[in-house]
């Protein structure tokens, strides 16, 4: 499906020696249905650089072994739905090119950590989306409603930015120390839904998010470790996000 | 085998699918079974932004947005739908905006607007800014918020559940829906809902080409399960290609970066645009767009060393604009190109991007069972559905809009629907046509594998039926995809298994995908003109004598078991707009 | 593309036999969300110990480096300290309050630190019970004792 993609457009004459590669994909296998355990499975595969770890999970479903399960949708990092462990770090498959993760050595693929193993690449995100419904992931107004559209300044929208851009792939808080021990932590993608309306001017229940926040599983179980941050596909700064909630719970300015 | 029931059954969660949702969980009891969670729905990768005539930076009325999508449609619209769709616009922004939607702003704080393809002020004197967005991810914040809202709501969702078939009963000589047969991922179980009303709203099919901005899961599911029990498919040969898809990948790269000011250009560095729009250059709608870069193409003035793209230019604008307007599609050019947009222009290609085809249904979203017949109980709405509000050609930002006003329309008539309607009895054995679907692929012992049945299907609907069509190409696919059924009887699965088994549903994705391919494919050969999304080289002309009218193609099954295409017509509704010259 | 799979870890020995119809236990994490989290929260405590952590890691720094640099830099080092140098120093009330907000301050911020420690580490409510009991016991003990000596020290012991 996907064909490679020249580095740049202006690359002159093609040369001639190919681009594929072989690439060892070292894959953590899982199927109830066949054993308990679960074991590392090695994927030799001609693949070019430029392409994606996903490509790679698709040559070897589609041309080798069908029971490769993992989830997938659009491919280009904005559905989340492949979220997985590259190399012992959480990013997309789809976001994430063979080139960038030295395929000299085997690239190894696991399903994100601190969830239900169901089927190989496949987790059980239930309790990551219940996380995600606890802290009142959506707008509350009192009074009553405008005819037209509630004003907003471009500042005020600026304001919470950063955080409308997550697409709940859980690569956050699959990522995060806390959450791999703990589950009742809400985790950094709850909190980073929760800042995105706690600072949303229109907002009128930001109180109440943060009493939920507080909660002895709520942000002060961050240990500012990062990893949220680093894993974030979408760039978003989790991190500094769960500190401006901190500091929102203590000033109560927000 | 479970049996559930409610009233309201509604089949997809993207965009129009919890707008719908939103509707009827407030008016009746509702189950929305999606085969993905909802926030991977592909609603989520729009970028442009939603049509809609506030006015709020310029002069606009809803009348002109009539005319700019009954025009970009090639007057093959159904004007009574299209001016619903751009009356009802204003209060479908308005509406997303009170559930939290974070557009982007002017100065003033009233929701900003920008240019885009084809809307144009005062019947096409010059681009008007209609186009209310959310940087370049107006679709992802539609997605989350129509989500969000559902959470509010109570939503009850069914994730990963695949709807596999449309249970149709008689009663007293009428074809009433009775609910759907459902597939439930994790643990391979067959479900049955019994519903008052369904409504589909399960997006489009646009994995059978090979260059597509659509997502892998875009196999046309409910479509087929439709076209299978025997509805009818509209206008199904209209397939929108998006001029600016990432060169091979087909990955979207926004209309709205032209909205912004980009620039596209040939191998000589010319804007080409010039030359086919000279009023609306850049801004053609899209079917224009997309000929006009394959024409360069053609005549040999691609870029790069087979001259098989053109240049998406955005280095003459300001990388502040460009970081504020456009994040994500800079983004992709960084990601997947190694491109710095700043300095350097993105190779794009045209790509397959939306089914302007559907299910037929009126402006209620209900169903029809020909080309008047309601089939009581039967909504849909969204991709799925062509109501059809965008004829033989779609504008951009008009989809999102689609979603939203035909999404909420039919929430709330099936809702009402359900409110006065009786449980319809299921008809016996309601899940055989499932089980023997699943259990067939599950037992077969083929030697065909899914993965090269769809990349041959793919290349072929790449090579055949894409922007430029003949009599000779659209007749090569048709034989390509008979054969290509016939072998996909052969068809066999690895994963023998009962959880998570997604090599069984590619299987049967790919018999949606055959199925649909087939309809587009004979729809398009019997099309014998060129008209919007349509184009045939050997009919370069619009005939509004033979061909003012939508397509209907039904599944005919003979008596020896083959299957053939039938094909009837529609007439098209006008009302205000007599059809005139496309120019732009 | 080559069709051979070579395991890196063959099949376990002495594994249950599963099929389809006899699946094996999932993977589950350690401890998974359950349920309903509570809508109300009980108080600010953690908000104050978080907060506390901080203010009393600022405080605790400079009460450490004075006490380090008056115990063992200034005044002739290590060597001068012997019961009369302590005894001295407690007949100040000054000196009093130094070692006990020093000593309440360690105990509590060392004593929160493991509290966290043991809320994200131990898996079984249990554990987690027994380790924090242990915990909070000997952290009022040691408290105890220690403000004891502070305020009972007799210089005249001898």
């Amino acid at each position: 499906m996907a064909t490679p993609v020249m580095d740049k457009a202006e690359a002159t004459a093609k040369t001639d020696a190919s681009p594929y590669i072989t690439v060892t994909f070292r894959i953590r296998r899982f199927n109830p249905e066949v054993s308990e355990h679960a074991v590392w499975e090695d994927f030799p595969v001609e693949i070019d650089p430029k392409e994606r770890v996903l490509d790679g999970l698709h040559k070897i479903k589609w041309d080798v072994d069908g029971t490769l399960t993992f989830r997938r949708s659009c491919a280009h990092g904005i559905c989340g739905s492949d979220a997985m462990r590259i190399n012992g770090k959480n990013r997309l498959a789809c976001k994430t090119l063979i080139k960038d993760i030295n395929p000299e050595k085997p690239i190894t693929v696991e399903a994100i950590k601190g969830l239900t193993v169901l089927k190989d690449l496949v987790v059980d995100m239930e309790p990551f989306f219940q996380a995600y419904r606890d802290v009142m992931p959506f707008l509350v107004t009192k009074g009553n409603e405008p005819t037209r559209e509630r004003l907003q300044s471009a500042e005020d929208r600026e304001r919470f930015d950063d955080t409308t851009k997550c697409i709940l792939c859980a690569a956050c808080t699959s990522s995060c120390p806390v959450f791999w021990n703990d589950g009742q932590y809400f985790g950094p993608a709850a909190i980073v839904n929760a800042h995105r309306f706690i600072f949303d001017s229109r907002d009128d229940a930001g109180e109440q998010r943060l009493e939920i926040l507080n909660d002895k599983d709520g942000v002060w179980r961050c240990r500012t470790t990062f990893n949220c941050t680093d894993a974030c596909p979408r760039g978003i700064e989790v991190t500094k996000a769960i500190q401006e909630v901190k500091r929102a719970l203590i000033t109560r300015r927000f | 085998m479970k049996i559930h029931k409610y009233d309201t059954v509604i089949v997809g969660a993207g965009g129009a699918g919890m707008r719908a949702a939103i509707e009827a969980t407030k008016r009746s009891r509702t189950a929305v079974l999606t085969k993905l969670y909802p926030t991977r729905s592909h609603t989520g990768a729009a970028q442009g932004g939603m049509a809609a005539a506030l006015a709020n930076v310029e002069e606009d009325n809803w009348e002109w947005h009539t005319f700019d999508t009954v025009k970009g449609g090639d007057y093959l619209v159904d004007q009574d739908a299209a001016e619903i769709l751009a009356k009802e616009a204003i209060d479908a922004v308005l509406d997303l905006e009170k559930m939290g939607l974070p557009f982007n702003r002017t100065p003033n704080g009233t929701i900003d607007q920008r240019r885009f393809g084809g809307h144009s002020r005062n019947h096409g004197e010059a681009p008007v800014r209609r186009s209310c967005y959310a940087a370049d991810r107006t679709g992802h914040m539609i997605l989350q918020t129509l989500y969000q809202n559902c959470v509010k709501e109570g939503v009850e969702f069914f994730n990963e559940f695949y709807v596999l078939d449309q249970l149709i009963t008689e009663v007293d000589g009428v074809r009433k829906s009775a609910g759907v047969v459902a597939y439930e991922l994790a643990t391979g179980e067959i479900h049955i809902f019994q519903a008052k009303a369904v409504i589909y709203a399960s997006g489009g099919t646009g994995k059978f080409f090979k260059v597509t901005s659509n997502a892998h899961t875009l196999t046309g599911d409910g479509q087929a399960a439709c076209y299978r029990r025997g509805l009818p498919l509209e206008d199904m040969e209209f397939f929108q290609f998006h001029p600016t898809g990432i060169w091979r990948m087909g990955i979207l790269l926004t209309e709205g970066a032209r909205g912004e000011g980009g620039i596209l250009r040939n191998k000589d560095g010319e804007r080409f645009m010039e030359k086919y729009a000279p009023v609306m250059k850049d801004l053609a709608s899209r079917d224009v767009v997309s000929r006009s870069i394959y024409t360069e193409i053609r005549e040999g003035r691609g870029c790069g060393p087979e001259g098989d793209h053109v240049f998406l230019d955005l280095t003459h604008l300001p990388p502040e604009q460009l970081d504020a307007k456009l994040p994500d599609i800079t983004e992709f050019a960084r990601t997947y190109l190694g491109i710095e947009p700043y300095t350097d222009p993105i190779p794009i290609q045209p790509t397959a991007h939306y089914a302007m085809g559907g299910i037929p249904t009126n402006v209620q979203g209900e169903v029809l069972a020909d080309n008047t017949t309601v089939v009581p109980g039967l909504y849909a709405a969204g991709e799925v559905a062509c109501v059809s509000v965008h004829g033989a050609n779609r504008l951009g930002t008009n989809s999102l809009l689609d979603i939203n006003v035909f999404g909420r329309r039919s929430g709330i008539a099936a809702a009402e629907y359900a409110a006065t309607a009786d449980f319809v009895e299921l008809p016996e054995d309601p899940a055989s046509l499932v089980v023997e679907m699943v259990e067939g692929l599950r037992a077969a012992t083929g030697s065909e594998r899914v993965s090269e049945l769809r990349r041959e299907l793919q290349e072929t609907m790449d090579a055949n039926v894409m922007v430029f069509r003949t009599e000779q190409t659209i007749k090569t696919a048709v034989e390509k995809i008979a054969e290509l059924r016939e072998r996909y009887k052969n068809v066999s699965v690895q994963d023998k298994g009962k959880r998570f088994n997604t090599d069984l549903l590619e299987a049967v994705e790919l018999g949606n995908l055959l199925e649909l391919a087939e309809v587009m494919a004979v729809s398009a050969l019997a099309r014998k003109e060129s008209r919007g999304g349509h184009y045939r080289e050997d009919y370069p002309n619009r005939d509004d004598v033979n061909f003012m009218r939508h397509t209907m193609a039904y599944r005919e099954v003979g008596d020896d078991g083959s299957e053939t295409v039938r094909l009837d017509y529609k007439p098209v509704v006008q009302t205000r707009y007599q059809p005139m010259e496309r120019k732009y | 593309m080559s069709t051979d799979t070579t395991p890196a870890v063959g099949p376990v020995e002495g594994g249950h036999v599963h099929d389809v119809d006899n699946p094996a236990p999932l993977i589950e994490p350690p401890r998974k969300r359950t349920g309903r989290t509570p809508r109300s929260t009980r108080g600010n405590f953690e908000m104050a110990a978080w907060l506390f952590m901080r203010l009393s890691g600022v405080v605790l720094v400079v009460l450490v480096i004075g006490h380090l640099l008056i115990q063992l830099v200034l005044d002739g080092g290590v060597s001068k300290i012997g019961f009369a140098f302590v005894a001295g120093r407690w007949a100040s009330p000054f000196w009093q309050v130094w070692d006990l907000l020093m000593l309440w301050l360690a105990m509590l911020h060392g004593a929160n630190g493991l509290r966290t420690v043991i809320n994200d580490y131990a898996e079984r409510p249990t554990t987690r019970l027994w380790l924090k009991g242990l915990l909070y016991t000997a952290t009022v003990f040691t408290i105890l004792l220690g403000t004891l000596v502070i305020f009972t020290f007799d210089p005249n012991i001898r």
